[in-house]
Parts: structure tokens; sequence; C-alpha cells
């Protein structure tokens, strides 16, 4: 380890990696290795961004805390001997560190200061040479250098920040400005760069520094003395700095290949860009002394700017708008909401256990002073219902009567288990998080409405981080070692989705690369390194933050890449670490779908219904869900949950309740799904945990389904204080990229078994925890959820033909494609009628039967490559109808290839042309427009009949699917069976047994990351779905069947769960091959481009974008792969 | 591609024409398909589907069961015509034309014409490569060097028109001088640019013509450009009719006929930081110069050699050290400069790891490029003498 150094030092220069594809250490390395080296202070100067700032302050704040426990329990100190045989020789540093394991180990905490952080940019301009680091003293000065920043950011596109010098002498009040010229001795302008320090060294006096960065080239002397000189002929004092890039030498390899991705090389031609030497890493004082030993006041500048800035983060005082309205304060609107609520929602009087339970909430609403932010959320979704847009709010703190009250939730509060404690709570300190799902097509109504209402200056979305993950690892990292393209493509295709590990030694074997070769080698070691290294920032789906006054004083705002948004730079952690209040705006398609039902419903059937007025605990529904027959229904439609549902067989509502909670990460991760359903089954007793804990999980069989139950077991049982529990669960990716998580689990075990509870229960609690940490799921979450499966269960079961039409029309959401939906909806009896031009419009529509039905028409939608304004066109130049394809392209005035599109699609059939026919007329209408002379009245005379050869049904049925993606005449199978004699039909597979070979389409892969690597395919035919398992090993020999066959023939054994019937695969052919007898000889590429993770295009270079646009067709029969 | 017409019978019929092109072809090697056709259009695309022989006439039937494709139109018609299941030209013949050209372009027609024979399309036969080489027969034997570098202009000038009208320059020349005594001599020279300059080139064949022996006379001379190289025409205008490039190309060129093409070398820029890959070395006559990008490191030694240990250094930068048999003494230092060796690239010579580049002054005179590897003896307690063996002179300073 490094000796205690004497001398002090504050590093004001460091580029952490959220300077995108430059910096090569995270903050959260940055930190703890200036810690390590007992620097008193660490700036993190990014370019014009503050991005990095948050993580290095909660970093600082969890080594803080670290520190904290190491003194109080001596034991902790353990931590310490090291080994030595993981510790290597840096090379460039000269120092023995610990061998690098890509992740930063657990620092041993010192008995020295930690280091200060001091948030700050370096701020690079457009019109000058020099750039300038911005270190805020107070509070004034942060916001100033956000506006700044902000000004920049809105200015130029997304990512980019334009700033000039006399933005900077216009803001730069309070900021210590710290000039990084050009190196004075490779200067070309050396006029301008004096000009360009004076002109703001005059502005600022006592604010601006010279700062003096070693290069290590052998002229560090001779350079300082000249920028010594400089600095004392403008009279600006120098600084000593590090310019740091990385936190150790050991990054200069990830250094080069990050420059390398920025100005786009391969490594080999990288030249003079790399780094020279490992030098621009943290150093200690005593080391920076030594190079400054002829300016040690440079090195007392350093501490001395370090006092000067005094602001830390979490001094940013953060108001809520206030939400105050007509005079009336906000506190006073809430209590007059609610109390309006509680009489209509409760006509009849509202019970007394609630009327006590509304005033305790809106007693510590008072005291905690949130109720702006319910009003806020109140606001929102009264401005979506009164636009007519579906919305339903859940989260942490929806988890009330309050939201009840005003409109937020629909759950019931009776209808489940409120705890107050985990509603909001004071010592928790936490904000409260309600989260509103409003109708994926409609959203941007409400988002545009929140930027009117509050203006670009107080409410913007927060960010998303995009990381590095393998296959953009594998992909860039590997082009940049100068692997060729195909054997990147072969790396990262094996790649299941989006992973976050680096290949293993199998994978590089059978991409056919030498393990031992040493490119190899440390291409692997760098795509390991990359992996988590923040890459853009992109939105976040639906987090506002909205402020009382500007958001910009408070950090940069900037433009999205979509039009008309404006995001801030910090994500969803950040924000939580700082402790701001943001409203989550969010898409859910379940919704959309459920409005389009209800307007169908109004339309055809006079029925009005909104979501709360569904006819509930409807006995024919909940039979229907338990015959898992819930294609297209809310959450339930998965593979994993038809499986459950049957043995689940819900009766109730709270039982869908527990159904929606339990197929998730924490209960699975946390093994509670069998117990779960033994009990519930009545195979297994209730064991009694006491009455502190069969309170919170007496409704759910003792068992833990939700996360507040989990962490009310952290507090019952494994006696952590609540404040504690719950910082574990926001907490944990903090825990996870510091490597701290070990020490909690610990704690939460053994405070478990002190208590007398099982050693493997008290295990898998804690995996429950670390499950929730990525996707929790409340009780009130579920309860929400919940309602849209009753509702959307209730639509199907009574009016499938509406539902089915609501989700065509919705599209794209939910888990399956068009056809299976149509397919379906046929096989509950609904007549289904295909395109066509004189009857459809854009949507799918009803038309009435005869019999009083009603039959689903097919819109052109479903056509590929059609656009809607010229089905508006359509539809609206239809009169009574269109006698030939002419009349239409003269009427309606669509563009030829329309029609071709319209032909390909057989939607001139009803007119008595054929396909052929159809595309036979459009293809002579090749202008854009008709043209006067040639018209009813113009000389074109009539064209010589053509007979054009006929279509067989398989040709037609590959047609269907290269327009439709899905076909009403046949299915595929069924014009095949003939040729497959071994399969056996899926509607028989209920009453078979042994082993038997089925052939199907491949309508879902699943790989559910819970499942440790057992894959799941529903494959498709003419009689029904099979369920097929394949198992790792299985997986592992058949991996290309399994991954890109279309259409597959898996033999294997029958095995039973209950009612449920899968098939465990044995042998996987791929058998896609067949298909291409059907018609005319296409291949059929696996791709969907929708869902299907395995395809996902890896880099557009590697596959041919110079597709024919027939062959881009030719992704047929698509799957949807979920992982 | 070839016409046939009236050959056949030569063969006996064009039956036994096409077994004995097959069978010369197999016997070169060449496993070919073949087909003979009225039309260059059927004769493409049967070669290419099967190949065979369509007696006169019955062209129609002969490629109506090919795929349209044989017919030489794109991709893109050919899979609009099948989506309407027009596959075989069989398909197209029999369907009106009109409305077929007004689905798919003249261009359909035209093939379908090409190949039916409805639409002439002759075979052209392809001109012969440019010749460069001139002979000029004497009269009289001559034996003077005037009269040989007189006839050698003559002979220039009427090559160098020729280069002019095909836009070439010569790279290398030949010049056969015939003797009476049917011996002859040759004279070959290299350029280091493609030229046709008469009198720049004649220069260069003075010093090959002064050692060859005439005995008897010569009675002929032959010229010729066996490499060539494309040069388009200059615009002639004002300033010096031999331009700089034209002086250093003639330069290298007279230095290149004597020691070699290959040994007359130009230093190139290359980028890397490691000092011995900083640049490259190409024979000038066949690469271009490159400008020096802008260096703004620390100064490099005008000349650089392999690394040379020294003895006797003490301390760092060295006060003293011994190198080359010679005692030197520090008088002024600068330092270090520290390179690490490309990572990525396993160079033999930058094993040992990174280097410290000084630059050092000695009160001798000479200014010397020292680097020392100070991570091969950290942490190990060496005796002072076998630290020194750290030292290295890699480079002087001019």
């Amino acid at each position: 380890m490094i000796a205690p150094c004497v001398q002090p030092y504050a590093e004001l220069c460091v580029t952490s990696n959220f300077t995108f594809l430059t910096g090569a250490s995270h903050p959260e390395e940055l930190v703890t290795r200036a810690a390590e080296l007992g620097l008193a202070a660490i700036a993190i100067t990014d370019r014009n961004s503050v991005a990095g700032v948050v993580r290095a302050f909660s970093a600082l704040k969890e080594l803080a805390r670290l520190r904290d426990e190491a003194s109080a329990t001596t034991e902790a100190a353990q931590d310490g001997p090291t080994i030595r045989s993981q510790h290597v020789t840096d090379h460039s540093s000269r120092q023995t560190v610990p061998h690098f394991t890509g992740r930063t180990a657990a620092p041993a905490p010192q008995d020295a200061p930690l280091p200060k952080l001091i948030a700050g940019a370096r701020l690079v301009l457009t019109d000058s040479a020099v750039e300038w680091l911005a270190l805020p003293t107070d509070l004034a000065a942060w916001s100033r250098l956000t506006r700044l920043l902000s000004l920049g950011k809105r200015r130029a596109a997304k990512g980019e920040c334009h700033l000039n010098r006399g933005d900077v002498a216009e803001w730069g009040t309070g900021l210590i400005l710290i000039a990084l010229p050009p190196d004075p001795l490779d200067d070309a302008q050396p006029l301008n760069t004096r000009a360009d320090l004076q002109s703001l060294a005059r502005l600022f006096p006592g604010q601006c520094f010279l700062g003096a960065a070693p290069l290590y080239d052998g002229r560090d002397q001779n350079r300082i003395d000249q920028l010594a000189i400089l600095a004392q002929g403008l009279n600006l004092p120098m600084v000593a700095l590090g310019d740091v890039l990385m936190h150790r030498s050991a990054r200069r390899p990830l250094a080069d290949v990050l420059t390398c991705l920025r100005v786009g090389c391969t490594i080999d031609n990288i030249g003079e860009q790399r780094l020279a030497n490992g030098e621009r890493r943290l150093k200690t004082g005593a080391e920076m002394a030594r190079l400054f030993h002829r300016h040690p006041a440079a090195i007392r500048r350093t501490l001395e700017i370090a006092d000067r800035c005094a602001f830390r983060l979490d001094d940013l005082r953060y108001q809520y708008p206030d939400e105050a309205q007509d005079g009336e304060p906000a506190q006073d609107r809430l209590e007059r909401l609610a109390r309006e609520g509680l009489r209509w929602r409760y006509p009849a009087g509202p019970p007394p256990k609630i009327v006590h339970r509304v005033e305790k909430e809106l007693s510590l609403i008072r005291e905690v002073d949130y109720a702006p932010y319910f009003l806020t959320v109140h606001d929102i979704v009264q401005f979506a219902r009164a636009q007519g847009i579906l919305c339903q709010g859940r989260g942490s703190a929806a988890n009330s009567v309050v939201c009840y009250l005003l409109g937020i939730t629909e759950v019931p509060p009776e209808s489940i288990t409120l705890i107050f404690e985990r509603f909001i709570s004071k010592e928790r300190g936490e904000p409260p998080d309600i989260d509103v799902d409003f109708e994926h097509e409609r959203r941007e109504e409400v988002i545009q409405w929140i930027y009117d209402r509050y203006g670009r200056e107080r409410a913007g979305l927060t960010a998303t981080v995009i990381h590095f993950r393998s296959r953009a690892a594998i992909r860039e990292v590997g082009k940049v070692m100068g692997l060729s393209q195909d054997v990147i493509a072969r790396l990262s295709g094996q790649i299941w989705g989006w992973s976050s590990a680096a290949p293993g030694e199998e994978r590089l074997r059978d991409a056919g690369l030498s393990v031992e070769d040493r490119r190899v080698q440390l291409a692997v070691q760098l795509i390991g390194e990359i992996i988590g290294f923040p890459r853009h920032l992109s939105q976040h789906v639906g987090g506002f933050v909205i402020t009382n006054g500007r958001l910009d004083e408070l950090c940069p705002i900037e433009n999205a890449a979509m039009e008309d948004r404006t995001v801030i730079e910090w994500d969803k952690d950040d924000i939580d670490a700082l402790g701001l209040l943001k409203v989550d705006i969010l898409a859910l398609g379940m919704l959309t779908c459920i409005r389009k039902a209800f307007g169908l419903l109004a339309d055809h059937r006079g029925q009005r219904l909104t979501l709360a007025n569904v006819p509930p605990e409807d006995p024919p529904v909940y039979d229907m869900l338990c015959r898992a027959d819930a294609i297209g229904v809310f959450q339930v439609e998965s593979r994993a949950q038809l499986n459950f549902l049957p043995r689940m067989r819900p009766r109730k509502f709270y039982d869908l309740v527990c159904e929606v909670a339990i197929v998730r990460p924490g209960p699975i991760q946390g093994g509670m799904v069998h117990p779960f359903i033994n009990r519930r089954m009545g195979r297994e007793k209730v064991e009694d945990l006491g009455p502190a804990m069969m309170e919170v999980l007496g409704r759910t069989y003792g068992v833990p389904l939700f996360q507040e139950q989990a962490m009310q077991i952290a507090v019952v049982a494994a006696g952590f204080s609540p404040a504690e529990a719950d910082r574990l669960r926001r907490s944990l990716a903090t825990f996870k990229r510091m490597g701290t998580i070990g020490s909690f689990r610990d704690r939460f075990v053994s405070g478990m078994l002190e208590r007398g509870y099982d050693a493997d229960f008290a295990a898998r609690c804690f995996a429950q925890i670390e499950g929730f940490g990525s996707y929790g799921f409340p009780e009130s979450h579920a309860a929400s959820f919940a309602r849209l499966v009753y509702i959307s269960a209730w639509l199907k079961c009574h009016h499938q033909a509406v539902f089915t039409c609501a989700l065509l029309n919705s599209q794209p959401m939910g888990f399956y494609a068009p056809a299976q939906l149509v397919r379906d909806a046929r096989d509950h009896g609904v007549e289904v009628r295909p395109v066509s031009v004189n009857h459809s419009i854009w949507d799918c529509t009803l038309e009435p039967r005869t019999d009083g039905g009603l039959a689903l028409r097919l819109g052109f939608r479903q056509i590929k490559g059609l656009r809607e304004e010229d089905a508006a066109w359509i539809a609206a130049a239809r009169g009574n109808g269109y006698p030939d394809v002419e009349s239409l392209w003269r009427r309606a005035g669509v563009h030829p290839s329309a029609l071709e599109r319209l032909a390909e699609a057989d939607s001139f059939a009803n007119l008595g042309l054929s396909r052929r026919d159809a595309l036979w007329s459009a293809k002579a209408l090749t202008a854009p427009a008709p043209l006067p002379l040639f018209g009813a009245d113009g000389e074109g005379g009539t064209e010589p009949a053509v007979d054009l050869p006929q279509m067989t049904l398989g040709q037609e049925m590959i047609e269907d699917y290269l327009s439709l993606r899905l076909s009403l005449r046949a299915h595929p199978i069924e014009l095949l069976r003939a040729s497959l004699p071994e399969s056996m039909a899926h509607d028989r597979l209920s009453q078979a047994s042994g082993r038997v070979t089925v052939t199907g389409l491949v309508i879902t892969r699943q790989r559910p990351g819970t499942a440790s690597g057992v894959i799941f395919l529903t494959l498709e035919d003419e009689t029904g779905t099979a369920n097929v398992v394949v198992w790792k090993k299985v997986y592992e020999t058949f991996r290309k069947a399994v991954i890109a066959g279309r259409l597959i023939q898996v033999t294997g054994r029958i095995e039973r769960d209950g009612p449920v019937t899968h098939l465990i695969a044995e042998q996987v052919e791929d058998v896609s091959h067949l298909l291409a007898t059907l018609g005319r000889p296409v291949m059929i590429e696996a791709n969907d481009g929708r869902a299907d993770e395995t395809k996902r295009p890896v880099g557009g270079s590697i596959r041919s974008t110079a597709r024919h646009p027939r062959e881009q067709a030719r992704k047929l029969f698509p799957s949807r792969d979920f992982h | 591609m070839a016409d046939i017409s009236g050959v056949p019978h030569l063969f006996g019929g064009e039956n036994a024409l096409r077994d004995d092109l097959k069978a010369r072809l197999e016997r070169a090697g060449l496993h070919v398909t073949s087909a003979i056709a009225g039309t260059r259009g059927a004769a493409h695309a049967l070669a290419r589907h099967g190949g065979g022989i369509i007696p006169d006439g019955r062209l129609a039937e002969g490629i109506g069961p090919l795929p349209i494709s044989a017919l030489r139109v794109d991709h893109d018609t050919t899979e609009a015509l099948s989506r309407v299941g027009l596959v075989r030209i069989a398909d197209l013949i029999a369907l009106p034309r009109a409305p077929l050209a007004r689905r798919f372009g003249p261009g359909l027609i035209l093939r379908l014409d090409q190949a039916l024979g409805a639409q002439s399309e002759p075979v052209a036969a392809e001109p012969d490569a440019p010749h460069f080489g001139v002979r000029m027969t004497l009269p009289e034997p001559i034996g003077l060097q005037a009269d040989v570098m007189a006839g050698l202009e003559r002979l220039l000038d009427r090559l160098c028109d020729k280069l002019f009208a095909t836009h070439r320059g010569a790279r290398r020349l030949r010049l056969e001088l015939h003797r009476v005594d049917h011996v002859a001599a040759q004279i070959e020279i290299g350029l280091a640019r493609p030229m046709r300059d008469p009198v720049r080139i004649a220069a260069l064949f003075a010093k090959g013509v002064e050692g060859v022996e005439s005995g008897f006379g010569i009675e002929a001379m032959r010229l010729s450009a066996p490499l060539t190289e494309p040069l388009p025409p200059e615009q002639i205008g004002d300033g010096p009719t031999v331009g700089h490039e034209d002086v250093l190309a003639d330069l290298l060129s007279s230095v290149g006929n004597r020691i070699g093409f290959d040994r007359v070398l130009r230093l190139l820029p290359a980028t890397s930081l490691i000092p011995e890959r900083s640049f490259l070395l190409a024979p000038a006559a066949y690469s271009e110069p490159e400008p020096l990008v802008h260096y703004s490191g620390a100064k490099r030694p005008i000349t650089l050699f392999p690394p040379e240990p020294v003895t006797a250094a003490s301390g760092t930068p060295p006060a003293s050290f011994r190198w080359r048999r010679m005692r030197f003494t520090t008088l002024r230092a600068a330092g270090p400069e520290r390179i690490t060796p490309e990572w990525w690239f396993d160079d033999p010579a930058w094993r040992s790891g990174l280097r410290d580049y000084w630059r050092i002054e000695t009160r001798e005179g000479p200014r010397l490029w020292l680097f020392v590897t100070p991570q091969t003896t950290a942490g190990l307690a060496l005796p002072a003498t076998a630290r020194a063996q750290n030292w290295y002179v890699q480079g002087e300073f001019a």
C-alpha cells in the first residue's frame, strides 16, 4: 500500500468517463483512488458537463459510510491483509496495485480524512483555444454554471454544447476559473491566447488562475517555467493540475481504445494520438510536489482553491412548485380535494376506517410538506381525464387512500393491505414516488402539456445513461482491435439479448478465434473493461423533474434527440441521491387498447364503460383465466404466466394481484413461487411467523411477494431500521458498483438467524430484495396492474371481436404478433374479414353480421409499407366503391407504389381481381399522378387483356405473410403436413405420452434471466400451440436451430405439470427450408426486427444494407423473442 | 463471345466445333459450358443455363423454358415479373408486347427482341493494345557515339509521339543496337517518374551508349518501352521549362541507374510515438514524397541508432558515464520524456517496458539522447553498478 503522504494536494482537473469516449475511469473509481492516495480534494470536471458529479458524490457518501462502519466495528479493519499474489506491479506508475479485476475493490478504510469533492466542469469554448475549469464557490455560482451550460446545450444539437467567451464573461461570477491554455512551447497564436486570458482575468479579478499540468514529455520544467512567466505577466496565479484521465495508469490501453472510437480509427492507425505514457493518472501530493518543486506555491494554491469551493451537492435546495391555486395554499387545496373525493368515491358515506386513515395521511403530508407533489400528479391526471386519455397511477406514494380520493389510482383501498409506514415517512426522508401510466399513443400530449404549464426552464425529463453492453462492446472494441467483421458478427451474434459479460473462452473458440492469441486476449480484456462505461445520455422513459424556481439553476438542461423534448443531465439514481422529486409519466400500450375497446363498445353496443365501472368479480372471466385462455390479456399473456394460471386458479381480484406480482425477478430469485403455490393449493401448511410478520404476510400465505413485504421483513426480522432497509433497496446499484453488497448480506442473514429464522429463508429473502433492486413491485403497483388484467380479461371474455380489434389497432404492444392475435380471435369464433379497398380504413374495424354478431375487418395498417395518409385518402374518396385499380388511382390520388402494396396484400380481391391481376393493373400506372389527356374521355384506348398464371394456395399464403404478416387462408404447417409424417399435431399433445415429435413455427422464444439458461419456445401449427422447454445442455448442442430456426422440429418427452403439458426437447432440428417449398423459392430468415432478441443487427455495415425490398420481405413468420 | 458465321463447316459442323472447343479448353484445365445460337442474347442465356445448341429458326423454343433472369435484365425487373407470375421467357413471348413495355419499360422488350433476333446486335472484335516500340535500319553502319545518339534522338521522337497519343509515359526503356556481325548490345534504363520528354530521356542514355562496343558498326537500332504508366498531358505555361520535381526525378533516375533504384531511399513520416518507428524508408522511385506533419513534441536527435549500453553511469540523470570507450561528463540534462511501448504491438526491442529519455549535453561536446528503463531495477536492492546498466544511448543531436 502507499504510505500516507505528508504533502497535501487537491486535484482540480479530472476527466471522468462522463466525458464520453475520452475519460477512462468511472467517477466512483476516481473518488476511491483519491481517498486511497489521501488527496485533500478532487474536482470532477467533465467537458461541458456535470453528468458524472452525482455519481462521484454518491461514491464519496458510500466511502464515508464504510469508514464510519469501520470505526464503529473494529473488525471491519480486517478487510486489510493484502494478498500479495493478487497484486501486481503496475509498470507505468511503479506502484503495487491490486490485480485488476474489472471492478474496484472495496477500499480499505484509512484514518486520513476523505477527500472533498468539488463539482465542476471543463468549459471548452468554440471561439477560443483556451479551455477553462469552472469550479463553483457557492450555490449561486453553481446555478450560474448550470445556466451557462444549459445555454450552450440548448443552442446546439443533442450531446453538444456551444459556448463562447462572451457567455463565460456573462455567467462567470463566483466561479473559480482555471485557464488551460494551449501548450506554451507549441502555441501557434500566443498573442490570441494572451488576449483571451487577459480579458477574463480582468473581468474576474481574484477568481482566475492559470493551470499548469505536467506532460512528462521531457520538457516539463521548461513548460512550467514558461507558464510561470505567463502567469506573472498576466497576474494570474499558477496552479498545479494533473489533467487526470484515469484513476490508474493500467487504464491506458482503454484510454487509447476510447480515442480510437472517438476519432474512428483502428488501434494500428492510432499513431501519435495515443497516450505516450500513463502519467495522466491520479498522483499523490508528494509526487506532484516533486514535479512542481520549483513552484511550491502552485501546489499550495490547489488547497486554497479547494477551500474556497464551499459548494457541496447536498447544498442544492430543491424547491418543489407550490401548486397553490387562486390564493388557496397547497395543503388546503389537497384537503378540500380529498374531502370531495370522499363524497364521490363513497356516495353512501365512507367507512370510518377510511376516514381515519385519510386524516392520518393528510397530517403526515402536512408535516413533510408534500402536498404540492400530490397536487401536481392530480393536475396531470385531471388534464388527461379532460382530454379523454386513460391513465392510472402506481408507485409507493400511490399506495394511499389520498391518491384514491384524488382519482390518481383506481384500486379501492379496501381491497389491498395498505401499510402506513410504506406510504411516506419522515425519518426515511425519501421523496414520494408516483408513476402514472398513460395511453402510449397519447402520452406526448401530456408531456407537452407539462412543458407548457411549467415552462422549459422549470420542467425537464431525466436522463438515462446508455452504457456499453456486451454487444456494443464487442462490436466497437473488436473493430478497434482489428478483428474482422465476420468474427465480430459471430462473437456478438451469439449473445442473447442484452448481456453484460465479456465473451468467455468457449465463445471465442466457437467464433474461430485462438484464445492464445495476444490480440484476442487484449481485446477480450478490453471488452470486459469497457462494459459498463457510459456511452451517451438518452432520455428517461418519462421521469419529469419539476421545480418552483428555475430547473436550469439546479442542473444543466439539454436538447433530446426527439423533437420538442428537453432533458437534464442526471439520471434517476442521481436525482434520488440528491433528493429531487420526479413524476413518472409512463406509456402503457394496454391503456390505449382499453380506450379503443371502450370506444368500439360504445359505437357498436351502446355500452359506456370506464376503468371504474367494468362489472367486477365476474365468474366467467375467472373461468377463462383458469383455462389459461389469455392471449392478449394484459401481463398474464406471457408464456410463464400462461403456465402459471392453471396452477394459480385465480378466483377473485386479489388472486390477480398476486398473480401479477409473483412472476417477477424478485420473488423468482427469492424462490418464493413454489412455496406460494403449494400453500395456496393446500399442499403445504402456512407456518406462523409471529404476529408482526403475519400482519404483513397474512394475505399471501406467509410468503413475501411484494416489495414492501420484503422490506418489512428486513425491519421486523433482520433488525434493520426502516431507513436502512429502504436505503439498501434504493442504493443497490451503487453498492454493486462499489462492491460493498456483501457486508449487507451478512448483516441481513445474521440478523434473521439471531431472531430464530431459517437460514435458507433468510438467504432467499435477501435474494428477493436484490431482485427488487432492479425492478421493484409494491402491492399497490400490482393492484393497479391487476385491474388492467381484469378489465382486459373481461373484454376478451365478453367481447372477443372488440378486444382483438382494439389490440390490433394499438400495435405494437404486448407479447404476440398480429398473426397470433387474429388466430386466437378466429379460434374463439370471430369472423375475420380480409383487407379490402372497398371496406377497410386505416384501423381495423368491426362490421355487423347478419346474425347480430360482429366481424373483424382488417385495416390498411396491417399492410406493410402502406402510409396512414394514403389509407385516409382511399377511405375518403371511396364513395360507392372502386370498380377497378385505375379508378382508385384516379380518385384517391395515391402513388402507384401504394397501389402495388395494396395489390400485394390482395385487397382488390372483392373486385374480382386476383393478386396478380391487380398487380398487373397497378404496374401499368407509373406516373405519380393521373394525366388529364388519357382519362376516361381521353385517348388512352383499351389494352389487350392478359392472362396471368394462377397462384397456388401455398403461394397465396406466402404472399399473405409477406405483405400482411398473417394469412386468413391457411396455416403453413397445414400445407406441409403431408411431408411431416412423423410430427404430431399440437392439439393431440395433451393426450400423448412418452417421446413424440412436433413441428411448428416458433412464435415466442424466451430465456428468463432467472431460469439459469433454460429456453422456452412456443411452437404453433394449424391445430394449436406447443410448449417446448430446452435445457441448457440441449441448447448448447442445437444452439443454432434454437436461436435462429423459424420452423423447427422438436423431438422430446412429454411432461405434465397439472393441466400444463410441456415437451422437454431432446433433439431440435431447423426445418425452415421446408417453408421455401410452399411458394416461390424465398429464403426464410430469422428476423422480426421488433421483438427478436437473438438477432439484433450487428452494426449496419456488417449486414449488407443494399438489400432488395423483396428480400427484406423474407422476414417471414416472425417470432417474438424475449429474455 | 465469338461470331462463328461461316466457320462451323471447317470443323465439321456446329457440334464438332463445340466439342473441339471444349476438348481444347479441357486440355488447358478449364471446364466450360458453351452455347451456340442464332443471336447473341440467346447464346448468352443458354450458356448460363446448361449450354447447348439452338438450331436456326427455333430460338423461341430454345430459350423459352429458361428463367427471365437469363435475358440480361436487372434483378428488379425479374423480381417484379415473378410477382405477377411471369417466371420463364416463354411466359413473356406469349404476352402482348404493349402492356409489357408499359409496365416494365422498353429495356425488357429490347432484351427479349435481341434474344429472339428481332433486334440486331453485332459482335465486334476488341482493338489491340498499343505497342511501344520503334526501330530504324541504317543504310550505312555507324560507329560514332554521336551518331548513335542522333539515331536515338530520332527514335525517341517517334516513341514519345506514340506515348503522347495514348497519354502514357515510360518507366523503363530498352535500346537494342544490332551490329553488322549479328551481335546485339542492349542498354536499359529506368526512370524515376513516367516520362516522355525525348531530350531528358536521351541524356540518361548517354552513359550507357558510351560503354557500347560498336565493333564493325551498328546497322540497326530498336527502342522499346516495356513498362509504361499513365501520364496525362500537362499544361504548358510560364515558369521554368523543367520543374523542381522534374529535376529531382532526373537526379533520382541518374543515381538510380548507377547504383540501382532500390538503393535510392526516401524518408517518409510515420505516425508513432516510438522513436524508431516514427519514420519509414521507402525506395524513392516508387514512392511519392509526403509533407512532414507538424511535429510538436520534444526534439528528436538527427541520428538514431539501435540502443547502445552505457557503462559507469551515476545518478539520474547520470552525472558522468562511459560510452563507446569514451568518458563523458554531463553539462546539461533535459527530461525525462516518458515513452511507453505500444501495448497492442509486441515489439521485441521494447519488451523491457517504458523508457525515460533524457537529452544530455556533455562537457566533451556530443549531445546525446540517453534513456533509462527504471522499472527493471525498481524495487530490487541492487548495487549501484548494476543499476547503471540500465542506461543506453539511442541517438545523437546535431
